[in-house]
């Protein structure tokens, strides 16, 4: 069946026919998460297949508990598997690797040549880029649960979400639900979508990162029409666009992200907003989820944790990926792809 | 040393040819703040200003008020300098008899108890009967304290004279008393009593008494096994043991530099008494 | 009531101590106690940090602190003192440690000599607590590493932003309060409104 189903995309593809014939129609919301996530998989065994003969590459590890030097392998070893070295706790908290002393480096990413590798976790004396990897992750794995959490009855289309600005106080998901024109949720609802997230990230799911040709990315998310129209502006640097998955939700970011799900703490679903667009661009309404996390292993006291959840609660300044004349700025706020892809 | 082992033979010390001693040695100057401060050498003679060392009965508001009280009984009558081992005569308002008093006098064996609650008791002993009154220093019917010879014995509590010859407590009660000339220490009698023989009121002989001279005849060999098991030679090093029992210096100091200008006062007024006094003696005498 | 004795003078500890002594366990009594505690005080002056049971480590403490205080007010001249440091320190090379190296460490001290933490204990033992030991000024590394509290970490940088957010609102409740205020004044105290609401726009 899946193969069917990629085999017609493809066919459907290559004829130009993929705007006249819109397949989101005939394949349900949790049937096109496993298509991705197939497709995923599918790819990933390709690029490690395509890797060939193994090649060593030296890295230099630098920070506690002391200088060592690792023979990994090349394009196929990620800094990850470097922590396995180390000991568990590095395995646990490590959330962003810097080869080189420049370049942040997810630590599911597999490594291409020889570098020196030093690892960051929460608390590190500069933790700008680490903070702004767990907050581009929280966002993507609202994605995940927010597709999880409605019924089958629902349709669910992801939209994208803005580039990370953690003193907007709240991480943010662009979702368009077509069948519920006017949903205000209730505090019943918000608890339960908080829950569905806290659950999703107890699976400890690992962030796996995947390049792919924009013709690719164009068939995993055929489904999503939203998606399908943001991959031309993404991929017109170098033709790439990155992907990353967790659990089986597969999602477009630009990256870095942390390592692993579980490295999320404390989490709340505060609201959800309704964005109004105006009448030039296609899609008429979205629903602006909004949510508040803490990495694992920071105490925060009750109070100036809802402190931080009411200041959640109002609707987040960002751009809207709708209206430029809400917000005042131009279209194009998706996550363009950027300079950390660069170096690949 | 010859006139203090003649002083030791007898049992009326002479006082007055003394000449004045001279100043008491400089203490060689240590390094770091903490030289002796001079308002601390109050405590030799007003120990029951300084509170109780046990935390559990400390009160600083109480012991502040007790403080004031004693201050102000002490303008009210002459409380002397007085040790353990110094002959006193207090004079007392009786209670049985309206508008009469009652005189007592003895060896000071005991000084205890702190702020008002400050107790001596005297020991005496009348037609071959040992006596022993115990006064509060603060009682209210008390009309006059009059130290007759101010001394110190060898020890800090002087119990063993119950058992003692009744000679080394008895004092004639028409004592006259004996003038200190101004400047002089407290002498400290060395006299060393005469036990009876057993029964005893306690066992003084594992008391490590030093004025007591002729224990050792009494002692069966059990008696001295047993001082020799009961010994403990660490506890005069057992330096919390002795910080439990007194008051740190700072403190103390606190409490001395409060109360210093009216003690200074009341002293002031008492020399200028004690001129008087010196004054008037003879006349009596001739009277 | 007791009378505090007079026969000594004795510096104040800058520790908390007890109303009552520790009796510590053992067949020979307060001797045995004793002895015990000398072990543990030469061990503190001989090695500066040492590990011990919590109990016999507060009453050790004490005695550390007194025999040090006791050594700076008399210093070595004084004979009482000297057999003092004799009696508890079993090492006697010790003792000229304690005149010539404590005594100058913690002359001009206004703080404890000595400082105890509580140590962590296994998990499944018997219930005794540990407790670290340790002379002030020694030459091992700290035990607590200080960690500042960094502004950058991502809780720091919510709650700033949530405390900007705060300010800014209460900044323009009180302009829009002046406002209202003033309108029915005068002219003249135009001036300084618009001024205030000049600075917090560039606020």
């Amino acid at each position: 069946m899946k193969r069917h189903i990629t085999y017609l995309s493809k066919t459907l593809n290559a004829n130009g026919y993929t705007k006249c014939l819109p397949l989101s129609r005939f394949i349900s919301t949790q049937e096109a998460v496993e298509r991705r996530n197939h497709i995923f998989s599918l790819e990933k065994k390709r690029q490690i297949e395509q890797v060939g003969r193994i090649e060593k590459i030296e890295v230099r590890y630098k920070g506690i508990p002391k200088d060592t030097t690792f023979i990994m392998n090349k394009d196929l070893s990620t800094p990850y598997d470097c922590t396995k070295h180390l000991g568990q706790w590095y395995m646990e908290s490590s959330a962003l690797a810097v080869l080189d002393g420049s370049v942040y480096w997810d630590m599911h990413r597999p490594l291409t040549e020889s570098c020196t590798l030093e690892l960051q976790h929460f608390k590190v004396s500069e933790p700008q880029q680490v903070n702004k990897a767990f907050w581009r992750t929280c966002s993507l794995v609202l994605g995940a649960c927010a597709t999880n959490a409605f019924k089958t009855s629902v349709p669910v289309i992801l939209h994208s979400f803005p580039q990370p600005d953690i003193r907007s106080g709240s991480f943010i998901y662009d979702v368009d639900l077509p069948s519920l024109p006017d949903w205000q949720p209730t505090h019943q609802e918000l608890v339960t979508l908080g829950a569905e997230y806290v659950k999703f990230i107890r699976q400890n799911h690992a962030l796996e990162r995947l390049e792919v040709s924009a013709a690719l990315a164009q068939e995993m998310f055929v489904d999503n029409e939203h998606k399908t129209a943001q991959i031309p502006s993404i991929a017109r640097t170098n033709g790439k666009v990155t992907v990353y998955r967790v659990g089986d939700h597969v999602d477009i970011s630009k990256g870095p992200l942390i390592s692993n799900t579980s490295q999320i703490g404390r989490a709340s679903i505060t609201s959800v907003h309704k964005l109004t667009g105006s009448s030039e661009s296609g899609v008429k309404q979205l629903y602006r989820f909004q949510g508040v996390a803490l990495p694992t292993g920071v105490v925060l006291n009750h109070f100036a944790f809802s402190i931080l959840t009411d200041r959640a609660k109002k609707l987040n300044s960002a751009r809207s990926p709708l209206g430029p004349d809400i917000f005042g700025k131009k279209e194009d706020d998706m996550e363009v792809q950027q300079s950390a892809a660069a170096k690949a | 040393m010859i006139f203090l082992e003649f002083r030791a033979l007898s049992t009326l010390p002479e006082r007055v040819e003394e000449p004045p001693q001279e100043e008491p040695k400089e203490v060689p100057q240590r390094r770091g703040p903490k030289s002796t401060n001079p308002i601390l050498e109050h405590r030799h003679i007003y120990p029951e200003f300084l509170p109780d060392p046990n935390p559990k009965w400390r009160n600083s508001l109480r012991e502040k008020m007790e403080r004031a009280d004693m201050l102000k009984r002490r303008q009210q009558i002459d409380i002397p300098e007085f040790y353990v081992g110094s002959i006193l005569a207090v004079t007392i308002a009786d209670p049985h008899a309206q508008g009469k008093t009652n005189k007592f006098v003895g060896i000071c064996i005991e000084r205890k108890g702190c702020g008002l609650r400050a107790e001596f008791t005297l020991r005496n002993v009348v037609d071959h009967q040992g006596l022993e009154v115990r006064y509060d220093l603060y009682d209210p019917t008390i009309d006059k304290i009059q130290v007759l010879r101010l001394e110190k014995r060898l020890d800090d509590k002087l119990f063993y004279l119950r058992d003692a010859l009744p000679e080394y407590s008895t004092f004639p009660l028409d004592m006259d008393p004996e003038i200190l000339p101004e400047g002089t220490p407290v002498p400290v009698n060395p006299l060393k009593v005469k036990l009876k023989p057993k029964p005893w009121l306690e066992r003084w002989e594992r008391q490590e008494l030093k004025g007591i001279a002729n224990i050792e005849q009494y002692l069966t060999t059990t008696n001295r096994l047993n001082r020799k098991l009961r010994q403990t030679p660490w506890e005069k090093f057992d330096l919390m043991k002795q910080y439990r029992k007194t008051i740190p210096m700072e403190e103390q100091s606190d409490i001395w530099s409060e109360v210093n200008n009216q003690l200074q006062q009341l002293q002031m007024a008492r020399k200028k008494m004690a001129r008087k006094r010196t004054f008037t003696a003879p006349k009596t005498q001739l009277g | 009531m007791n009378q505090a004795d007079v026969s000594k003078l004795v510096s104040k500890l800058r520790i908390k101590v007890k109303a009552e002594h520790r009796n510590l366990r053992n067949p020979k009594g307060p001797e045995g106690r004793i002895d015990k505690l000398r072990k543990t005080v030469t061990g503190l002056i001989k090695f500066e940090r040492i590990e011990v049971n919590y109990n016999r480590g507060d009453e050790a403490r004490q005695y550390a602190e007194r025999l040090i205080s006791e050594a700076i007010r008399h210093g070595d001249c004084h004979t009482p003192t000297m057999k003092m440091a004799d009696f508890w320190l079993l090492e006697k090379e010790l003792v000229h440690k304690l005149f010539k190296v404590l005594v100058p460490r913690f002359e001009n001290s206004n703080v404890s000599f000595t400082k105890m933490y509580k140590a962590p204990k296994p998990q499944y033992s018997r219930n005794l607590e540990k407790a670290v030991l340790e002379l002030r000024g020694n030459p091992y590394p700290d035990l607590f590493t200080k960690q500042p509290n960094n502004r950058l970490w991502i809780q720091n940088v919510l709650l700033e932003a949530a405390k900007h957010d705060y300010r800014q609102s209460k900044y323009a409740e009180i302009a829009q309060n002046m406002a209202k205020n003033e309108e029915p004044t005068q002219v003249n105290s135009e001036a300084p409104k618009s001024e205030i609401i000049e600075d917090i726009k560039t606020q």
